[in-house]
C-alpha cells in the first residue's frame, strides 16, 4: 500500500482486511521501532542509570521517532504525517489540558501552606513512636489525594515527618514505607493525578466518575495498609536517639494550612458530581486562591508575580499593584505558583505528545495489531484471563520505566483495546490502568518515587546534626514495607480472578469522554 | 446517577458471563466475527448482531437491541440500530 500523503488515511483504524497503511522492512512488528526503543532508552535512563529526567525521555522518543523513518519502506511521508495525526489526537490534547490546570492547582494549595497544615495536625495528635508510620500513611495520603503528585508528597514528608519519626523512635524503613504508601495512594485517587488524568482520558472515561469508581479498590487496600502499619509499628523497633521530634514538627506547622481541605474538596466534589475536570479545578483554584490571601496563607505574588525591569517607567508607577515587583535588568521574569504549576508540566506535555505519535506509527503499521492479536488469542483468551493480563502487563511496564506516568502512557492502547474487546467498562480499564502504574512507580528501589525520596534522605545529616548516614534507608530496605503499593496489587489480581469491581459497558455507561 | 451511586456502584462481585433480557437496548463495541456474523463479546458471553447489519464495525461502539438470548449457552442476538462512538486507540 503506497503511503503517499495524497492517499490519505482510511476511516478505520484497525480494518479487518490485514493490511497495515504503512510497510516497514522487517514486516508489521518493525513498526512497533520507535515505542521498543523508546523503553530501552527509558529503561537505561531512568532503570539503570537512575537518571529521573524527562526532558530526557523527550529527546530518547525523538530520537526514536527519526531512527524509525529508515525502517519506512518507499516514501516517508505517511511515516510523517503519522506523528501529526497521533499528536493531535483528542486523548492526547485531553491530557494536557488537564495536567496544566492540575499543576496550577497543587501549586497553590503547596504555596499556601497545606504540608504545613498536615504537620500541625500530626503534632496535634500527639502519637508515639508505634503509631507514627500509620498516621504517617494517613497524612502522605491526604497530601497526595490534594496535590495528586507523588514524587512532591515523597519529598516534602521525607524532609520533615522522616526526620520527626525518627527522633521519636519510629522505625526508619517502616516510616519510610508509610510516606511511599500515601504518596501511591494520592497517585491512583487524586483526581488532579497525572496518572489519574491519563488513564481516565485513555480509557475514554470522566475523570471524576473514575475516582468514585476506584473508591473501592483505594479504601479496601488503605484499611488493610492502615492496619499492617499499626502492627509493624508496635512490633519494629527504631534507633535510641536523645532529641525533641517535637521542635521539627512545630517550627514548620501552620494549622490554618489545613483549609486546603476544603480547596480539595472543591475539586473532588465539584468533579464526582460531574462537572468537566477544568470547571473543577478552576474551582479549586478559585477557593485555594482566595483562602490563601484571606487568611494570610500566602502573598498575591507568591500566586502570580510580573517581576519587571526597575528602570522601566511604567513598571515603577506600576510596582503599587500586588503582582508586579521591580528587579535589576536582566532578572526580569514572570513566577509564583500559576506559573509554576503549569510550567512543571511541560516535559510530560511534550513527551505524552511523542508517546502518542509512536503509539499512532505502530498501529498504521500493523504492529499494534499483531500484538493485539497474539495477546487475544493466546493469552488473554478469557475475560478473567483478559483482565489478568491487563492487571500484570500495567505491573511489568510500570516495572521497566519507572517514570510512571511515561510507562502508563504507553501501555494504555492495549488497555484500552484488551478491555474494549471484553466490552470491559471503561472505568474498570482506567482502574485496572491507574492502581498498579500508581503502586509499581513507588515500590521497587530503582522507581522514580523511591529514588526521589531517597535523595531527600541523603541530604538530612547536613540538615539535622543528630541525623547520620547510617540512618538513611537504603531504596532495597523499603521494598517490603510500602504496603499500600503492595496490597494494590493483590486487590486488583483478586478482582481479576473474582470479578470484583467489574462492570461491563453495558452495565453503565462511561459519562461523554468531553466532560473528561 | 447521584454521587454516592456513583462511589457505591461495583461493590460486587460480577459474572464472567453477563445475561441479557430480550429488549434490552445496550451500548457495546463490536469485538470480533464468528461463521460470517459480526459478534460483540461481553465478557464471555457473546451477542450475535444481525446480518441487516452494516459490516466494518469492528472495534466501533454500537447501539444494539437484544432480539433472543440463551441464559445456558450464554450466546445471545441483537439488532443493530446505530453506531454511537469508536475507540479511543
Amino acid at each position: 500500500m503506497s503511503t503517499d500523503q495524497t492517499d490519505g488515511f482510511g476511516d478505520d483504524d484497525l480494518a479487518d482486511d490485514g493490511e497495515p497503511d504503512i510497510e516497514f522492512y522487517g514486516g508489521k512488528l518493525a513498526s512497533a521501532f520507535p515505542l521498543v526503543f523508546f523503553v530501552v532508552w527509558a529503561i537505561v535512563q531512568s532503570g539503570i542509570l537512575r537518571i529521573g529526567d524527562t526532558t530526557g525521555l523527550v529527546a530518547g522518543m525523538l530520537v526514536a521517532l527519526i531512527l524509525g523513518l529508515f525502517l519506512v519502506k518507499g516514501s516517508w511521508t505517511g511515516y510523517a504525517n503519522t506523528i501529526f495525526e497521533g499528536m493531535t489526537r483528542r486523548v492526547a490534547a485531553t491530557a494536557v489540558v488537564a495536567w496544566l490546570w492540575a499543576g496550577m492547582f497543587a501549586e497553590t494549595i503547596q504555596t499556601g501552606e497545606f504540608v504545613s497544615g498536615l504537620v500541625w495536625a500530626a503534632d496535634a495528635v500527639g502519637v508515639g513512636a508505634s503509631m507514627f508510620p500509620a498516621v504517617t500513611f494517613i497524612l502522605a495520603g491526604l497530601l497526595a489525594t490534594g496535590i495528586g503528585t507523588g514524587y512532591g508528597t515523597t519529598v516534602a514528608f521525607s524532609a520533615l515527618f522522616f526526620p520527626a519519626g525518627v527522633l521519636l523512635g519510629a522505625n526508619p524503613a517502616l516510616l519510610f514505607g508509610s510516606i511511599l504508601s500515601g504518596a501511591v495512594f494520592g497517585d491512583n485517587l487524586a483526581p488532579v493525578s497525572d496518572t489519574t488524568i491519563v488513564s481516565a482520558v485513555t480509557q475514554d472515561a470522566d475523570i471524576g466518575g473514575v475516582v468514585a469508581s476506584r473508591f473501592k479498590y483505594a479504601i479496601v487496600a488503605a484499611v488493610l495498609a492502615f492496619s499492617a502499619y499499626l502492627v509493624a509499628g508496635a512490633s519494629m523497633s527504631g534507633l535510641d536517639i536523645a532529641g525533641d521530634a517535637r521542635e521539627i514538627l512545630v517550627s514548620s506547622a501552620e494549622p490554618l494550612g489545613l483549609l486546603h481541605l476544603g480547596s480539595m474538596a472543591a475539586v473532588i466534589g465539584t468533579a464526582v458530581a460531574g462537572r468537566h475536570i477544568v470547571e473543577a479545578i478552576s474551582w479549586g483554584i478559585v477557593v485555594a486562591f482566595v483562602f490563601n490571601l484571606v487568611f494570610g496563607l500566602a502573598d498575591f505574588s507568591e500566586m502570580l508575580v510580573f517581576r519587571a525591569s526597575e528602570d522601566i517607567g511604567i513598571a515603577q508607577e506600576l510596582a503599587f499593584l500586588p503582582f508586579v515587583e521591580l528587579v535589576e535588568a536582566g532578572e526580569t521574569s514572570v513566577g509564583g505558583s500559576l506559573y509554576a504549576g503549569a510550567q512543571g508540566f511541560f516535559p510530560l506535555i511534550v513527551l505524552v505528545l511523542l508517546i502518542v505519535a509512536g503509539a499512532q506509527i505502530m498501529i498504521r503499521g500493523g504492529g499494534f495489531r499483531a500484538i493485539q492479536e497474539w495477546l487475544l488469542n493466546s493469552v488473554a483468551t478469557t475475560v478473567r484471563r483478559a483482565e489478568l493480563t491487563m492487571v500484570l502487563g500495567t505491573a511489568f511496564v510500570n516495572s521497566m520505566i519507572t517514570i510512571n506516568t511515561a510507562a502508563e502512557i504507553a501501555i494504555a492502547p492495549y488497555i484500552a483495546r484488551l478491555g474494549e474487546r471484553f466490552n470491559i467498562n471503561g472505568y474498570r480499564r482506567a482502574n485496572i490502568l491507574d492502581a498498579n502504574t500508581s503502586a509499581l512507580g513507588y515500590i521497587f528501589p530503582w522507581s522514580g518515587g523511591v529514588l526521589v525520596g531517597y535523595a531527600t534522605l541523603q541530604g538530612l545529616p547536613d540538615e539535622y546534626a543528630w541525623f547520620e548516614q547510617s540512618m538513611v534507608v537504603n531504596p532495597i530496605e523499603v521494598v517490603p514495607f510500602v504496603f499500600h503499593g503492595w496490597l494494590l496489587v493483590s486487590v486488583f489480581i483478586v478482582a481479576a480472578f473474582t470479578g470484583f469491581g467489574l462492570e461491563y459497558i453495558s452495565d453503565r455507561e462511561s459519562e461523554e469522554v468531553a466532560r473528561a | 446517577m447521584s454521587i454516592l451511586e456513583k462511589y457505591l456502584a461495583g461493590w460486587s462481585f460480577r459474572t464472567n458471563k453477563p445475561s441479557f433480557d430480550v429488549g434490552d437496548e445496550v451500548e457495546l463495541f463490536v469485538t470480533g466475527r464468528e461463521n460470517g456474523a459480526q459478534i460483540a463479546r461481553v465478557g464471555d458471553s457473546k451477542l450475535r448482531l444481525d446480518d441487516d447489519a452494516p459490516d466494518g464495525l469492528l472495534d466501533k461502539r454500537v447501539r444494539l437491541k437484544v432480539t433472543s438470548f440463551d441464559d445456558s449457552e450464554h450466546v445471545g442476538e441483537a439488532e443493530y440500530v446505530e453506531t454511537v462512538g469508536e475507540s479511543a486507540f
